[in-house]
């Protein structure tokens, strides 16, 4: 049998479907774990359902009640207030710190990397009982400390409605900051250093040679670097979960924690997929829009 | 082969209906099983209840003269994941425990959407003939039916730092929170010490700290019909009390009542007292402050002046019986044998110190003769069975989880004193309002 007899004629079945059959894992994927959970979920938003029985259309009355409700207002507004420290904050501080590190001839360099990463990698169960005993009002360390050096301790950190959220976004600082700044230092280390001896040689100095090499080289790393913060702390979830459990009130819950407690904790999930098909919405819009200001994916 | 864009269709829509079928099966169908070995499978997240169920198969006092002979298989299961997963597995059709283990502050959940009616066995046969002699079957009552029945008491008491209250002078038999409040002001402006704890950090903390005094002034959240009832006399009684023990130091505010900070008010010896439900002893005094064993007593609540109770309740966890199942009758019989006999609620506070739900049996002196090495060999039950015999009834409703997040702000602003009591429930009830779904 020769090998001009067993190949498929071009035109035959298997070759007509064969292009087909190795694209299709992709979208038979995306189909059944993206487009049909997303479709599910804006079904299931316009329904009443407690999770049993069969869901009740009611329109678009899921969403009529989110916009009235003022639970989901203070979530959004504690979401921007989070979001807009993480990229304000967050961002610079792990570039600078990945600056410091990056610096030539630092000892230890190793050991600030792995203190700086640690935070990423520690349970965040682990990370709300350190804090707890850290902010705790009565008997907190930070408290003592401020006793001990300024004659005042008395801060209810995680009692007070703004104390508690600023606990929440130094948690956010703390635990993400480093996890940036190896993204930065991967970016820092692949800048070639002729860059800096020329411009070392035209004499511009440290800060000139931050701001006019550094910076603008790390742009795209940047621009990936504040859409994935921007996405991400738009979801905050963990944070202010174990810190407060969104309290004291509400004055630290994020529209993740809204969504999950309305879902798991009243059991109305029609409810709470209106507010995941908002918060998609808002995030989505959010990502392109920052994706296209900052260049993210585009060619240079 | 070769094969056209029809016949390839048509093998994936035979596999892809092959799984769906093959996934849509579920276990626990079929006949029910009128006698012999069954294995019920229990969901449960307390440790203790797993070694109490799987222990009580064995126990002839338990099960003898059963048509079954039973295997308990436990599944641990966060409490709040046991709801969810119960939902989940029904709606998929996949197999269920035969008895679940519901956290009180969990089953609102089940009370909405006929989910208890759907999922849970009608229990009232079983507590209806014990009429007042089985407490706390309220909270599990669904439109007049429990599908639930309750674990531990949860008989709240004060407990107290017997050698701390001689040195200071304050009497051991204070009669109201009014007279202990003052004393309490006086000895935090002496020493820094207080004799009761409020909670101030997440809202579930709060409202059932406010809650459990709440029940002992004789108020309650909800009433028997599901109704509100939280905006009362009696609410901004104990408000204004909270509110005026905090004020002057008397009590102690800590963010979590079972956390770190509480840990350390009680070895520092800063909290010399405090209200909470019987359980507290082993997880909150014993195992903080081991050390202090033998100096701790426990006693009934000093009454308010105004009226109510000498004992409240907070927490709990009951089971329920999935319905429906080839087991589902032995299910039934384990529970009542396990939790509504006499020996099985003797067996249950051997297993894990869970106070019977049968009132009269704190008087018998299988109990009365318990004594407890970590309260001074104090016999308990003398103390725990007047409790129980004044205990309030506690309602629930289907909106108490909303219930409380709307409150827990108000109430805590309230309690530091930065609003009028009742202004902060009227604010927290308007909240509750504007989110209830209609």
């Amino acid at each position: 049998m020769s090998a001009a007899t067993t190949a498929p004629r071009p035109g035959s079945g298997t070759t007509r479907w064969a292009p087909y059959l190795f694209i299709s894992p992709f979208f038979v994927l995306f189909t059944l774990f993206m487009l049909v959970p997303i479709g599910a979920g804006v079904y299931l938003s316009l329904t009443d359902w407690a999770g049993l029985g069969s869901p009740e259309y009611i329109g678009s009355g899921n969403y009529t009640r989110l916009f009235q409700d003022p639970s989901f207002g203070a979530s959004l507004g504690n979401t921007a207030i989070y979001t807009v420290f993480a990229l304000a904050v967050v961002l610079p501080a792990s570039l600078l710190i990945a600056q410091a590190l990056n610096a030539r001839g630092l000892k230890l360099r190793d050991l600030f990397r792995l203190t700086y990463f640690m935070p990423v990698v520690l349970s965040p169960i682990i990370i709300a009982l350190v804090f707890g005993l850290i902010f705790d009002g009565e008997y907190g360390l930070l408290n003592a400390v401020l006793e001990a050096l300024f004659g005042f301790g008395g801060v209810s950190w995680l009692t007070d409605p703004f104390w508690a959220r600023v606990v929440v976004v130094v948690l956010v600082l703390w635990r993400w900051t480093g996890y940036l700044t190896i993204f930065f230092l991967a970016g820092m280390q692949s800048i070639p250093g002729e860059l800096y001896e020329a411009a070392e040689v035209d004499g511009a100095g440290p800060a000139r040679r931050f701001f006019a090499i550094t910076l603008p080289q790390l742009k795209p790393v940047t621009a990936f670097i504040a859409v994935t913060m921007l996405v991400n702390t738009a979801q905050i979830f963990e944070e202010p979960f174990l810190l407060t459990q969104g309290g004291p009130g509400e004055s630290t819950l994020s529209v993740s924690m809204f969504i999950y407690r309305a879902a798991f904790q009243r059991q109305e999930l029609g409810y709470a997929a209106a507010a995941g098909v908002v918060m998609f919405i808002i995030v989505f819009a959010l990502g392109r829009l920052s994706s296209s200001a900052l260049g993210v994916g585009r060619t240079r | 082969m070769n094969l056209d864009r029809r016949q390839l269709l048509r093998l994936g829509g035979a596999a892809g209906l092959g799984a769906a079928l093959t996934a849509c099966t579920s276990a626990g169908d079929g006949p029910a099983i009128a006698s012999g070995p069954v294995d019920l499978k229990l969901w449960t997240h307390d440790p203790g209840y797993a070694d109490y169920f799987t222990a009580a198969p064995a126990d002839p006092a338990l099960v003898g003269g059963s048509a079954w002979t039973y295997t308990v298989d436990v599944t641990s299961i966060a409490p709040a994941d046991i709801v969810s997963r119960l939902v989940n597995q029904a709606v998929a059709n996949r197999p269920l425990p035969n008895l679940a283990g519901l956290v009180i502050d969990q089953y609102p959940r089940v009370m909405r959407a006929d989910i208890a009616q759907s999922l849970f066995v009608d229990l009232t046969d079983l507590t209806e003939p014990l009429g007042d002699r089985l407490l706390k079957t309220q909270p599990y009552t669904v439109d007049g039916k429990v599908y639930a029945i309750e674990s531990d008491n949860s008989v709240s008491v004060m407990f107290y730092r017997a050698d701390l209250f001689a040195e200071l002078g304050i009497p051991e038999d204070i009669a109201t929170w009014e007279e202990l409040l003052e004393i309490g002001a006086d000895v935090a402006a002496a020493t820094g010490r207080a004799i009761g704890m409020v909670a101030d950090g997440d809202n579930g903390s709060i409202v059932n700290g406010f809650t459990q005094m709440l029940l002992q002034r004789g108020g309650n959240l909800y009433d028997e019909d599901g109704g509100l009832a939280v905006l009362s006399d009696e609410s901004i009684e104990v408000l204004r009390l909270m509110a005026e023990g905090v004020r002057t130091g008397a009590l102690l505010s800590i963010a979590d009542p079972y956390g770190g900070a509480a840990a350390a008010a009680l070895k520092g010896s800063k909290l010399i007292a405090t209200v909470m439900p019987n359980w507290y002893k082993v997880y909150g005094l014993e195992a903080n402050a081991p050390d202090q064993s033998g100096l701790w007593r426990a006693r009934t609540i000093p009454a308010f002046a105004g009226g109510g109770h000498i004992a409240s309740t907070m927490g709990g966890t009951a089971f329920a019986v999935l319905k429906d199942q080839a087991e589902t009758d032995a299910a039934v019989d384990f529970l009542q044998r396990t939790y509504l006999t006499s020996e099985g609620q003797l067996a249950r506070y051997g297993a894990g110190a869970y106070l019977p739900t049968l009132v009269d049996l704190y008087d018998t002196p299988e109990f009365q003769d318990i004594t407890d090495p970590y309260l001074g060999d104090q016999r308990i039950f003398e103390v725990y069975g007047a409790g129980a015999k004044d205990m309030p009834d506690f309602y629930q409703a289907a909106g108490a989880s909303l219930l409380r997040d709307s409150l827990g702000g108000p109430l805590l602003r309230a309690i530091n004193g930065r609003a009028d009591p009742e202004e902060a429930l009227r604010e927290g009830l308007r909240a509750y309002e504007r989110q209830a779904p209609a």
